[in-house]
């Protein structure tokens, strides 16, 4: 719980105070005063970094919640039934703030309904617009007996959790096949780019590969998440759970580094691994991140016994998603369209002001709702549920 | 012969740099200010230098437009006269269309607050009553032709056929799966700027092969998930049972 003695101003809060001040300043030069005074966004470069960074990575880093979901309802994992929660709520975060992400991106924000009404089955974008809008409901449902959980009328509550209880294995199932399509599409969306986009990053698979890369990056994102929550949010789980998580990294890394180069083999782009170009370093820079660099920490045993060590490995796993994010949307079309597009300031600001929300969110409900166990003991009799008669036996 | 559908057919050589066409689009649009050096949200066409030839660019008008096929609500179409025509009251502002087009052809009004798209429409409301394009009227020259689809390809292939110091290629008979704007050239095209066709298939047919896996992904995912979770709970109930049964031998040897 917050301290009442804290003093008010916080290196934190000023940080906070400023993080939102730039923000709000961009979202008024991005809808009073324009794309071109809030944006470097042009002709050449028309996504920029709030589809490479916002869009394809707050979604990407989400994925942790389906894999998890999968893992503990569908698979029966019930020592992670703890993490749930926390993956559920960091994908609903996720995919909200991408879907207020959208109200900055698209040109004409207030017909964000469009896409219900008027269809275009071809288009790859349509079905992730859909899948966004579906997966969002489905996360919310998944999530709602947090909320329901402390509302004070006893009856609706109970009623509430007993339903719910019944059918969310529906919404679960679905979850999975919708947010593996999603997490796929977002990677087809740049199929269409044969020709525009650089031979390091173009293949048919796109969609694979987007996939593929999706999951150990998601789970990642869980790792800080609890990391974090653990360190400063009072949160007691089984420092256990985090080194096996991370374990679960290197198979999951190790797949896509084999299915990523036997398709540039296939796609043709080994031709292009050493030459002296900007694009070669960007995509060594990505592969070391996302790749090489994990693979090698968690091998070690001294990383994987230091939750501290697996935070910090998750975070360079992230990273190296990121630039593999930037590298599809950005890099990788800038030679063909001749682009030149470095982010401008208030892209950045906004970007920034988003994450935070969603972060302080995480925060929030981490403290008032039961996101995470907060004692050990309280462990076994609430966190396991009906399965916890199984697991006492 | 009324052929329904309507091309351009933009003979390179005959082209002597004028920027009529420009001009002549700029007013039948509505577009202000001069010609300008490149495509933009303000300019439909334009005539640029490349190796001493003058060349137009403007949209190619996809058969099948990778434009219209990324686009989600469908903004962007194909008319059956042969023009890809925007319907702005649909578009929602994505910009999708101007990544997945293989030329780079449609442009935004970064500008304005209520942007748009903007690119060549191959003066649809024009095409629709029979009249030929604004550019191709304009033209003094002939080098820009407007004509039905198969009787300008004729036209080009007689062209070459008479005259061998063209290139033996007629661009856009087959570029991006053919278009209804059609260039022929005295010098080979790749040293004219042009865009080296990325495959031999229509670029749309490549992302429905990814979208077809639709269906099957969710029938096979979906059996396989509830199979998984068949077993899964068959197991608890097991495990159930049997803690019931020790709990209860338990009890007995008590
Ligand atoms: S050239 Fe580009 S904008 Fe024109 S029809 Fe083809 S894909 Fe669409
Ligand atoms: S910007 Fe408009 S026309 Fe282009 S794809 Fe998006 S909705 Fe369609
Ligand atoms: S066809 Fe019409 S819109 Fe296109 S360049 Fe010619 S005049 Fe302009």
């Amino acid at each position: 719980m917050p301290d009442d003695k804290k003093p008010l101003i916080t290196p934190w809060r000023v940080i906070l105070a400023i993080i939102f001040a730039a923000g709000l300043y961009a979202t008024y030069l991005r809808f009073a005063v324009g794309w071109s005074a809030a944006t470097n966004m042009s002709d050449a470069q028309p996504w920029g970094i709030w589809v490479g960074l916002a869009t394809l990575c707050g979604v990407g880093l989400s994925a942790g919640g389906f894999a998890t979901a999968a893992a503990v309802y569908l698979l029966g994992m019930e020592r992670y039934r703890p993490i749930c929660r926390t993956a559920i709520i960091i994908a609903f975060l996720g995919y909200g703030s991408v879907c207020v992400g959208y109200a900055y991106e698209l040109g004409l924000p207030w017909r964000f309904w469009h896409p219900v009404v008027y269809w275009n089955r071809h288009s790859v974008l349509f079905e992730v617009c859909w899948c966004i809008i579906m997966y969002t409901t489905v996360l919310a449902i998944e999530f709602s007996p947090a909320l329901v959980e402390k509302l004070p009328w006893k009856s609706l509550r109970e009623w509430y959790l007993h339903w719910h209880h019944r059918i969310v294995i529906a919404f679960v199932l679905a979850g999975v096949l919708l947010s593996s399509l999603h997490q796929s599409f977002l990677g087809g969306l740049f199929i269409i780019t044969k020709g525009k986009e650089y031979p390091l990053w173009y293949s048919t698979h796109l969609t694979t590969l987007f996939y593929l890369s999706a999951i150990p990056a998601g789970l990642a994102m869980i790792v800080i998440a609890l990391y974090l929550s653990v360190r400063s949010l009072n949160v007691k789980i089984d420092p256990e759970i985090l080194r096996e998580l991370s374990a679960v990294l290197v198979p999951l890394l190790a797949i896509f580094a084999i299915f990523r180069g036997v398709d540039l083999a296939h796609e043709g782009g080994l031709g292009y691994l050493f030459r002296w170009r900007s694009e070669t370093g960007y995509f060594w820079l990505e592969m070391a991140l996302f790749v090489f660099i994990p693979i090698v920490l968690l091998n070690l045993e001294r990383i994987r016994n230091s939750p501290v060590a697996l935070y910090w490995t998750s975070a360079i796993v992230v990273m190296g998603f990121i630039a593999n994010r930037i590298n599809v949307s950005i890099t990788g079309l800038e030679r063909a369209t001749h682009a030149g597009y470095t982010p401008k300031w208030s892209e950045l600001a906004i970007t920034v002001m988003l994450m935070t929300c969603a972060v302080l969110a995480f925060r929030y409900a981490v403290l008032y709702l039961d996101i995470l166990p907060r004692s050990l003991a309280e462990k076994r009799a609430k966190w396991l549920a009906n399965a916890g008669v199984v697991a006492n036996a | 012969m009324a052929e329904n559908k309507k091309a351009l057919l933009i003979d390179i050589t005959k082209c002597i740099g004028c920027h009529s066409c420009e001009v002549a689009c700029k007013a039948a649009h509505e577009l202000p200010g001069d010609p300008e050096p490149n495509l933009s949200e303000t300019a439909f066409t334009t005539v640029q230098e490349h190796a001493g030839k003058n060349i137009r660019r403007l949209c190619m008008h996809c058969e099948e437009p990778a434009c219209a096929s990324a686009c989600l609500v469908g903004a962007l179409k194909k008319t059956s006269y042969g023009p890809v025509a925007y319907d702005k009251t649909k578009c929602i502002g994505c910009r999708y269309c101007m990544i997945a087009c293989p030329n780079s052809v449609p442009k935004y009004e970064w500008s304005k607050l209520v942007p748009y798209v903007k690119k060549c429409d191959m003066c649809v409301n024009r095409v629709v009553q029979g009249q030929p394009t604004a550019c191709a009227e304009a033209c003094p020259t002939g080098a820009t032709m407007f004509g039905g689809r198969d009787q300008l390809l004729r036209e080009a292939r007689r062209r070459l056929d008479n005259d061998s110091s063209y290139v033996q290629h007629i661009y856009g008979e087959r570029e991006f799966g053919g278009t209804s704007v059609f260039f022929i050239s005295d010098v080979p095209f790749e040293n004219l700027g042009f865009t080296v066709a990325p495959a031999e298939e229509p670029l749309p047919q490549l992302t429905q092969a990814a979208l077809g896996e639709v269906p099957t992904v969710v029938l096979v995912g979906g059996s396989l998930l509830a199979g998984l979770y068949w077993i899964t709970q068959r197991r608890r109930e097991v495990a159930l049972a049997e803690a019931a049964e020790k709990a209860s031998r338990k009890e007995e040897r008590n």
